[in-house]
C-alpha cells in the first residue's frame, strides 16, 4: 500500500492485452472494405494501414493505462486519469453504496475484474477500475467493507469472512439451473434465423418450398397433407428452439448462482460467461417481489427479486436474488431482508368485481369504435376483431381473480398476474408517494385505481391495487398507505 | 359515460383551492398552446376542399369552435379541479379534469423541492411547487398556481421535514 495518491497503483497489464484482443474484430471486418477502396492491389498496404491503426490505438491505450492510477486510502479512493486534461476524483468510503465485480470471457481468462463503485448520486459510472487482478478487487472491497462496519482494517478480516461466505443462503445446483432454464422459454433465437432466413432467402430456389413441385401432380388431397404436415413440424421447430434458447440464455446468465451474506448485505455471484458479484445492500432493499408462473406455479416454484436504489448494470435497480425456489428455501432469504413472507392466497382481500364490468365496458367501447370507423371507410377487417371477443371476455375474469391486497402490520403486499402471478413485499416506510387515479370509465362505475410510487420500481409496471370501491380507496390513500 | 355525481363536492370541499389568478395562466396558455390545432385543421380543411372536394368551412368551424370551448370553458373547470391540503405529515394535491388523480407525498419522502416560474406564470405573480420523491411512479409531483409567497412558505415548511437520512 503506497502512503498517498501520489504514488498509487496502476490498473492490471492484462487490461492492456483485453483492450487489443476486443480491437482485434474491428480491424478484421475492417479489411475488405479498406482493400475495396484501395483497389485491388492494395492488400497489402490495407493489412498495412490496419497494423499502424492497431498500433496507433494501443500506444494510446498504453498512455492512458500509465496515467490512471488509483490509490485506497483509509477514508477514501483517490483515482487520477487523464493524458492531457488530468482528472483527480475523491470518492469517500462514507459515500460508497455499492461496489460490484463483473468480469467478461477474456477478463476471466485473464483472471481479471472490473470494479464499478456506486455512490448513489444520479449519474451512471461514478468510478470504474477496468480491470484489477482478482485479489486486488477482493482487498478493495474488504477494505470499504470494514470501513463501512466501523473497524479499522483488521488484517484477519478477509479470512473471517471467507469463512462467513462458505455458508451461502440459496445456491443454483445445475440440475436446478436446468429446470429453469426450461421454464424461460424464449423466441429470441427466432429472430436471429429468420434474419438468417432473410439473408438466405435469394439463393434458395423459389419453387422449393412449392408442395406442388414436389410431387408433380395436381392431387390436392396429397398438397393439404403435406400444408399441414409442415404447419406441425414448424411449430414443433419453433417449440424446440425456444425451449433451447430459453435454456441457453438461463445457463449463461445464472451459472453457478450463488447468494450469500455479508455483514452490510447479500451478495450474489452468477455467470458462465461473464461473471458478476453484486453486492446488494440491505438498507437500501425498498420492496421484494415474489414471481411464478402459469405453470411453474404447479410445481411450487418462485422466483424472487429485490427492488433496491442501488443498480445493477442494465437491469436497473431490479435484482434477482433467487431465479427458482421453492417457497420454504426462501423464508431464510426474506428473513435477511426483514420481510415476512405472503399469506396464502386466500387471505388476500379482493378489488371491486367492478373490475371486471370496468374491462369489458371498456374493451367495449374500443370495439364499438373499430367498428364504427371501419364502416365509414368501407372496410372489412375491423369485423374480425370480432374473433377476440371471448379473450376480451375472459381475461378480466382471470385478473380480477388474481388480484388482492393483504396488510400485515406495516408490511402491504399486493398480489396480481394470472399468467405470471406476482406478489409485492412492500413495507409502508418505504412508500414514496401514493396516487389515487380515475379514468372517465372508471368515475362511471365509483371505482378509482390506487398507484404507489416506490423507489426502484420498474416505470412499465408501477405497484398498483387497481379498481378499489371509492371508499375503500380512499380510506386506504388517507389512513392506510401513507400518514398524513 | 354520464357524469355521476359522486363525493367530489365533499373531497373539494376540504381542499384548498389555487390562487385565482392561476386561471388566467391557464387560460391564456390555452390560448397560445390551441393555435396548433387550430392552423392543423385549418390547413385540413384547405387540402381536403382543394384535393377531394369536400365542402368548405367544417374544418375551420371545428376548429374555431374547440379553440373557443378550450380557451372559454376549459381553463376553469380544470381550474376548479385543482386542490390541495397541506397536513401535519404530508401533502395532497388533487387534479385532473378527464383522469382525476389525488396524490399524497409524506414530506419525510420528499428528495428536492423546486419553485418555477414561466413568462406568464411571473406575469400573474404565481409560481409552481415541485415536489421531487425517489419513487419510479409519479416521481415529480407539479402543484401550480400557489402565490409566489406561498409557494416560497410550503417549500421552507417541507424543507424543514426532510432528513439528511435518504434510505
Amino acid at each position: 500500500m503506497s502512503e498517498g495518491p501520489e504514488n498509487g497503483s496502476r490498473l492490471h497489464p492484462a487490461t492492456l492485452a483485453i483492450r487489443a484482443i476486443e480491437r482485434l474484430p474491428q480491424l478484421v471486418l475492417g479489411l475488405p472494405a479498406a482493400a475495396y477502396f484501395i483497389g485491388d492491389s492494395g492488400i497489402v498496404i490495407a493489412l498495412l494501414l490496419a497494423g499502424v491503426g492497431l498500433a496507433a490505438s494501443m500506444l494510446f491505450a498504453f498512455i492512458y493505462w500509465r496515467r490512471f492510477t488509483y490509490w485506497v486510502g483509509d477514508e477514501q479512493l483517490v483515482i487520477e486519469s487523464g493524458i492531457l486534461n488530468r482528472n483527480r476524483r475523491t470518492i469517500p468510503f462514507d459515500r460508497i453504496q455499492d461496489i460490484s465485480l463483473e468480469q467478461k470471457l477474456l477478463a476471466r481468462i485473464f483472471g481479471v475484474s472490473i470494479v464499478r463503485i456506486e455512490t448513489g448520486s444520479s449519474g451512471g459510472d461514478e468510478g470504474e477500475l477496468n480491470c484489477v487482478s482478482g485479489a486486488e478487487a477482493d482487498r478493495l472491497r474488504d477494505r470499504i467493507r470494514a470501513y463501512r462496519a466501523g473497524n479499522v482494517v483488521v488484517k484477519n478480516a478477509v479470512e473471517e469472512r471467507a469463512a462467513d461466505d462458505d455458508t451461502p443462503l440459496y445456491v443454483m445446483s445445475f440440475a436446478r439451473l436446468i429446470i429453469a432454464g426450461l421454464f424461460n422459454f424464449s423466441l429470441v433465437f427466432l429472430a436471429i434465423l429468420g434474419g438468417i432466413g432473410q439473408y438466405m432467402g435469394s439463393y434458395v430456389p423459389a419453387n422449393y418450398l412449392d408442395p406442388s413441385q414436389w410431387i408433380g401432380g395436381d392431387q390436392d388431397t396429397v398438397i393439404g397433407l403435406i400444408s399441414a404436415l409442415s404447419v406441425v413440424s414448424f411449430g414443433i421447430f419453433l417449440l424446440i428452439i425456444g425451449v433451447i434458447s430459453g435454456l441457453l440464455r438461463t445457463v449463461a446468465q445464472d451459472f453457478g448462482f450463488r447468494l450469500t451474506r455479508t455483514e452490510t448485505g447479500l451478495r450474489r455471484q452468477r455467470g458462465l460467461f461473464t461473471r458478476t458479484d453484486v453486492v446488494i445492500p440491505l438498507r437500501r432493499v425498498q420492496a421484494g417481489i415474489l414471481s411464478t408462473g402459469i405453470i411453474k406455479r404447479i410445481f411450487g416454484w418462485n422466483a424472487l427479486a429485490v427492488q433496491s436504489l442501488g443498480s445493477d448494470g442494465d437491469a436497473g435497480t431490479h435484482h434477482e436474488i433467487a431465479p427458482l425456489a421453492k417457497r420454504d428455501e426462501l423464508v431464510p432469504v426474506l428473513d435477511e431482508l426483514s420481510l415476512p413472507p405472503p399469506p396464502p392466497a386466500e387471505d388476500f382481500t379482493r378489488v371491486s368485481t367492478k373490475m371486471i364490468w370496468r374491462s369489458w365496458a371498456q374493451s367495449g367501447i374500443a370495439l364499438a369504435l373499430a367498428l364504427i370507423i371501419g364502416s365509414v371507410f368501407g372496410e372489412a377487417w375491423p369485423w374480425l376483431l370480432l374473433l377476440l371477443v371471448p379473450v376480451l371476455l375472459v381475461i378480466p375474469v382471470l385478473r380480477y381473480r388474481a388480484h388482492g391486497y393483504y396488510f400485515a402490520g406495516e408490511i402491504l403486499f399486493v398480489r396480481r398476474g394470472f399468467w405470471r402471478p406476482r406478489v409485492t413485499i412492500l413495507p409502508l416506510a418505504k412508500v414514496q408517494s401514493a396516487t389515487l387515479v380515475r379514468g372517465p370509465v372508471q368515475r362511471g362505475f365509483h371505482v378509482a385505481t390506487l398507484a404507489i410510487g416506490t423507489a426502484g420500481a420498474s416505470r412499465a409496471l408501477p405497484l398498483m391495487i387497481g379498481d378499489l370501491e371509492m371508499g375503500t380507496a380512499r380510506h386506504l390513500l388517507a389512513g392506510r398507505v401513507v400518514t398524513q | 359515460m354520464v357524469e355521476p355525481q359522486d363525493s367530489a363536492p365533499v373531497e373539494q370541499a376540504e381542499l384548498i383551492a389555487l390562487d385565482s389568478r392561476q386561471k388566467h395562466v391557464l387560460r391564456i396558455r390555452a390560448a397560445l398552446l390551441g393555435f396548433v390545432p387550430l392552423a392543423m385543421l385549418c390547413v385540413a380543411d384547405f387540402l381536403l376542399n382543394q384535393e377531394l372536394g369536400f365542402p368548405f368551412g367544417w374544418g375551420v368551424g371545428l376548429g374555431v369552435l374547440l379553440y373557443i370551448s378550450a380557451v372559454l370553458v376549459v381553463p376553469g373547470r380544470r381550474y376548479r379541479r385543482w386542490g390541495y391540503r397541506a397536513g401535519a405529515n404530508a401533502i395532497r394535491i388533487a387534479s385532473g379534469l378527464l383522469i382525476r388523480k389525488e396524490t399524497v407525498v409524506p414530506y419525510v419522502r420528499v428528495q428536492h423541492i423546486d419553485v418555477s416560474r414561466g413568462p406568464i406564470e411571473r406575469a400573474f405573480g404565481v409560481a409552481t411547487l415541485t415536489l421531487h420523491t425517489a419513487g419510479s411512479y409519479n416521481s415529480i409531483v407539479d402543484l401550480p398556481g400557489l402565490a409566489i409567497d406561498d409557494a416560497n412558505r410550503m417549500r421552507d415548511e417541507i424543507r424543514a421535514h426532510i432528513r439528511q437520512d435518504l434510505a
